[in-house]
């Protein structure tokens, strides 16, 4: 039986002064694959980073309950050892760290405990194989120097190995070329199963191939203003978000 | 007459006194008396007013050639600009001053007190005739209010007997933003300096200097930004050219102060080399009291990149003609911010006669 | 998590306790405070220095008493030279068995992991307790090859006394500043390398200096000299327990590098918190040659270290490459100083330097690049980290090119922790502590590298900044 692994309610975001998300409401049970869909500056990025609680993102009103937990103020990090990933859209390069290593401390920080290093390594291998990554980008500095396509196979690859109940990705197609999105989008599928779920934020079909997408909401200016089922990305790619803004469709 | 000054031009933070840069001393004679200057009719845009003095509290701002300097201008001035901006003037103001041997020695004190929201454009150029030595020196001080835009722009293109200085001090208040750019091409001494205080948040300040040292032209330079406000931006770039016997030490500062949260300070210095016979010094410091700040600085300093020579070459340009090309490019930053057509016309054809030695 | 933990990088203080160890100051012979030329004159007679050293000594005395203080850098008041005892030295003669060092001094240089850190990879130590080399060993397949590792005393006398003449304070000479004549009057202790023609030694030489007399200056002087395509690297730690009293380091490092030959020279500085580390180095690279410095600088009040590459000959070439570390009460004024004399040359100058809790970073530097030496080449990079806003971290780099046929490129960056890479870290699950660390090591990643860890088994306790490439 699936359960509610997350609830966000009434939540309102705010950064510096202006409100960027308000009222808006999302529930997401387990093994469930939802899509947030929105025009630019509607707030669908704000979701995810307030969501995994980034700290220039406050939280105004509502809250965020997850696997049964209240995590509104808690830290980032107590967030993803809860199970909670987010796929940056632009990821960080951090000079001094093997993205080998990296993999190794931070599984042991969400886990909390040190994995056995040569089944690690074959764990690791064998996804950098199925994501198509040079084995040689173990022992290259997180992310420094990746091109854009490289980037994001190496938050899919971090997101495979921390196996989180939860991952949020946040505009994983953009900037790629056809070849990257198809390598995305199967690793995509590898991490899907029953136990874990996924928000995938996107402008772009081409992802969700292969994909059974049970939601997919519409955020425009702040909230969620219309969901449905998988048929509704078709009508977006034909009907554009303002037919959404004008409130063409009501819940 | 002579003019002595002990030190101008000093570097915020002294270093080894061997290396010379710490500051420079002025000695040099004075070809002639500072006669009062036929004032010029200016061309005022609406919303500009011109005075007969400073305004008040100009002598306390500070320059980037320092007080011996100053000094000298303020005693010795038989010219000068004062402006008030209340308005905003697209139309920017010019002045030319032509030195010769019947009016051998300038010394202009400009002001321009720029009112919230105002904006004023001064291009201030000194050229000289004849062979005579000339002698000029130049003090200009800005304060931009809340959301003022001054830009002052002077181009010196005096003969090569001449002695030069351009000294400039700012102070910058909230959404102020203050460019100043220097071409200085021309004379035997060149010394160039200004210091800019950004006081309030998100004031930013622009400099731009190009300066091109042949025969045995000395450059002397200093330009320092002190970031007081936050979210303050300074943008401090040089380039030139050194040939024949050149000389020219370049000092740039930018200088954070501990409460400067969120701003940022970007410098750099560009200088091709010519001749095995110059000699460049350069001192980019990066002074830092706050932790909430991103300073860089970046320098190159050498030959033209011989790659990028024989690429230009290869399309079938001569040596000279893609050597001015690539000399042209580096130079093309400050001389778009020159306002006036003719004025950068001049200037192009002035770097077009000099480097054809190159 | 707990692998993590246990080398994690704190960006905290540097632990020091075990090197605040104070040893009951039992010296056999101390001279008075002040400095005159009897007192000078008192070590010459002590130390049964040869005449011309004698004689090298009263005339740095009067290089020393004309010169003034230096006009630039960090401030010097603290210091008070006529307060600072100039010459201390402990009960003991030569050794070269650690069971004959007096058991208080051995002690110390236990609780320091000395003679295990020999034990472990170094092919000899050489350690200082205050002004004297109380130890000495070199291994005997070293020695075999015809390498000279000495106390400078010991070498003033011996057969390479000659070799000591020719080059003592050649290369610094005492007219250089005003601590190098003070260093030129009153230098004691020591080490003097030389490394035959040819001869590549694979393992490092170490030395250690350890301050512990109470406003005690050190003023050891290392001579090396490495001959026509050998190689060397030679380690340099220093430390010593915390006192009231400001003390003074001015010792003076000479290195000779010959025609295509290497060396390596590697420093740990560690001094207590009240240390004035006035210390000159300097190497004069002949044709082909290479001098690497690298350099760790952690303690000291006071620090003005420069270490300076001469490259004299053809194509000979310098790396620089340094880390500091400055916390409370701190002013570290570091950097290098390269010239270029000849054609072909190149250095390479890489630094980064962090301030915490109100500490000053000050990187210094200058290259020139003579007329003479065409085709050279030069590139400078300096990263200063700021951990907090009652820190201060300044960059004061010259440059002095005076031919157009070389290349020179600087690049330097100041800055701090970025959030969004703060962030990035949590949400991958570590805290953000952890993160903080993180980002520091990698920060300083590349020149920790560089230094020789492995060998000192004391640089752990050093530096709790885990640079130890483990998650590198």
């Amino acid at each position: 039986m699936s359960h509610e692994l997350l609830k966000v309610e009434n939540l309102q975001v705010g950064v510096e002064d202006k409100v960027i998300l308000d009222k808006l409401n999302l529930t997401i049970r387990s093994g469930e694959t939802h899509v947030l869909m929105g025009p630019n500056g509607a707030g669908k990025s704000t979701l995810g980073n307030a969501i995994m609680g980034h700290p220039q993102y406050n939280i105004c009103q509502g809250s965020i309950v997850f696997d049964g937990d209240d995590i509104t103020n808690e830290s980032t990090d107590v967030r993803a050892k809860k199970g909670i990933f987010l796929s940056f859209q632009n990821p960080e390069e951090v000079p001094g760290i093997a993205l080998g290593n990296f993999l190794r401390v931070s599984r042991e920080a969400v886990t909390g405990e040190a994995p056995r290093i040569l089944k690690f390594q074959k764990e690791m291998r064998g996804l950098m194989d199925s994501l198509e990554i040079d084995q040689e980008y173990a022992s290259r500095y997180l992310n420094v120097g990746f091109s854009g396509g490289e980037k994001k196979k190496s938050e899919i690859l971090q997101m495979l190995m921390l196996n989180p109940k939860l991952a949020i990705l946040d505009e994983t197609d953009s900037g790629l070329d056809v070849d990257a999105v198809k390598v995305v989008s199967k690793g995509i599928r590898q991490f899907r199963s029953d136990k874990n779920s996924l928000l995938i934020i996107t402008h772009n079909a081409k992802i969700l191939e292969g994909l059974k997408v049970d939601y997919v909401h519409v955020l425009v200016n702040g909230t969620i203003v219309h969901t449905g089922g998988s048929s509704l990305i078709q009508e977006i790619n034909e009907k554009g978000f303002q037919f959404f803004e004008a409130g063409g469709v009501r819940n | 007459m002579n003019i002595t000054l002990n030190q101008v031009n000093l570097l915020p933070v002294r270093t080894w006194k061997w290396l010379g840069v710490n500051g420079t001393a002025v000695e040099e004679e004075i070809p002639g008396e500072f006669a009062a200057w036929e004032p010029q009719a200016l061309n005022l845009p609406q919303g500009i007013k011109q005075n007969t003095a400073a305004f008040d509290g100009a002598e306390q701002i500070e320059t980037g050639m320092g007080k011996d300097a100053e000094q000298f201008v303020l005693q010795n001035q038989n010219a000068g600009i004062h402006l008030t901006a209340e308005g905003s003037a697209e139309e920017p103001i010019t002045a030319e001053y032509v030195l010769d041997a019947t009016c051998p020695a300038l010394a202009d004190y400009n002001t321009i007190y720029a009112k919230e929201n105002s904006s004023v454009t001064l291009v201030l150029s000194y050229r000289s005739q004849g062979g005579a030595s000339v002698f000029h020196t130049s003090l200009t001080k800005i304060v931009a209010e809340r959301g003022a835009h001054v830009r002052l722009v002077q181009v010196q293109l005096l003969g090569d007997s001449a002695f030069h200085f351009d000294d400039v001090g700012v102070i910058e208040k909230e959404n102020a933003v203050v460019e100043v750019v220097h071409v200085e091409l021309g004379a035997r001494k060149v010394f160039s300096g200004c210091k800019a205080r950004l006081e309030e948040r998100r004031s930013r300040f622009e400099a731009e200097t190009i300066y091109l040292g042949d025969k045995s032209r000395s450059i002397d330079m200093n330009y320092v930004a002190q970031h007081i406000g936050k979210e303050t931006e300074s943008e401090i770039h040089a380039n030139g050219a050194l040939l024949d016997e050149s000389q020219k030490i370049y000092r740039g500062t930018i200088d954070f102060l501990r409460g400067a949260a969120y701003s940022v300070g970007h410098e750099s210095e560009y200088t091709l080399l010519f001749s095995p016979r110059v000699r460049n010094r350069t001192a980019p410091l990066i002074l830092c009291g706050e932790e909430n700040v991103e300073g860089q600085h970046a320098a190159s300093i050498g030959k033209i990149d011989p790659g990028k020579l024989f690429y230009l070459m290869s399309r079938g340009l001569s040596e000279p003609q893609a050597k001015q090309i690539v000399i042209e490019a580096q130079f093309t930053p400050a001389l778009e911010k020159i306002p006036a057509e003719a004025l950068r016309e001049a200037v192009r054809d002035w770097l077009k006669e000099r480097m054809s030695n190159a | 998590m707990k692998a993590f933990e246990e080398e994690k990088t704190r960006v905290d203080d540097i632990d020091r306790t075990i090197y605040d160890v104070k040893d009951k100051v039992d010296a056999a012979f101390t001279v008075d405070s002040g400095l005159t030329p009897e007192i000078v004159n008192q070590i010459s007679v002590e130390k049964k220095d040869p005449e011309w050293m004698r004689l090298f000594r009263q005339k740095s005395l009067r290089t020393y008493n004309e010169m003034p203080l230096p006009g630039w850098g960090p401030s010097l008041d603290g210091l008070d030279m006529d307060h600072i005892v100039t010459y201390v030295r402990p009960k003991t003669g030569m050794s070269s068995k650690w069971e004959q060092v007096p058991k208080d001094i051995k002690n110390t240089f236990e609780r320091l992991g000395i003679p295990q850190a020999e034990r472990l990879s170094l092919a000899g130590v050489g350690a200082q307790y205050d002004s004297e080399v109380v130890y000495h060993n070199v291994r005997a397949e070293v020695e075999a090859q015809g390498v000279v590792y000495t106390d400078m005393e010991s070498a003033l006398h011996g057969p390479y006394a000659e070799m000591i003449r020719k080059h003592f304070m050649k290369l610094v000479p005492p007219s250089d500043h005003k601590f190098a004549a003070l260093h030129g009057a009153v230098w004691s202790g020591g080490s003097f390398v030389y490394v035959p023609e040819g001869v590549k030694l694979t393992i490092p030489l170490q030395s250690y200096f350890r301050l512990n007399a109470p406003g005690a200056g050190q003023f050891e002087h290392t001579l090396i000299i490495v001959e026509k395509n050998a190689y060397l690297h030679f380690i340099e730690g220093c430390s010593a327990p915390r006192y009231n009293v400001a003390n003074l380091h001015a010792g003076c490092v000479e290195l000779f590098v010959g025609e295509n030959a290497r060396l390596r020279y590697s420093t740990i500085e560690n001094w207590s918190k009240n240390m004035y580390n006035l210390n000159t180095k300097r190497a004069l690279v002949e044709k082909g040659g290479a001098i690497e410095w690298v350099s760790g600088s952690f303690g000291s009040n006071t620090s003005c270290l420069y270490p300076m590459s001469v490259l004299k000959g053809e194509g000979a070439r310098t790396e620089f490459t340094g880390i500091t570390f400055a916390g409370k009460g701190q002013t570290l004024d570091n950097g290098s100083k390269v010239i270029h004399a000849a054609p072909n040359t190149s250095s390479r100058i890489s630094t980064k330097s962090i301030s915490k809790d109100g500490g000053t970073c000050i990187y210094r530097s200058s290259v020139v690049i003579t007329p003479e030496a065409a085709h050279s080449k030069s590139s400078v990079s300096c990263e200063s980290l700021m951990l907090d806003s009652e820190s201060r971290s300044d960059t004061i780099p010259v440059m002095d090119i005076q031919n157009d046929e070389s290349d020179v490129g600087h690049e330097a960056k100041i800055g701090r922790i970025s959030d969004t890479a703060i962030f990035y870290l949590m949400t991958r699950g570590l805290s953000e502590d952890d993160a903080r660390s993180i980002i520091v090591s990698g920060f300083a990643e590349p020149i920790a590298k560089e230094l020789p860890m492995e060998y000192a088994v004391e640089m752990n306790n050093l530096i709790k900044l885990e640079m130890s490439g483990s998650i590198g």
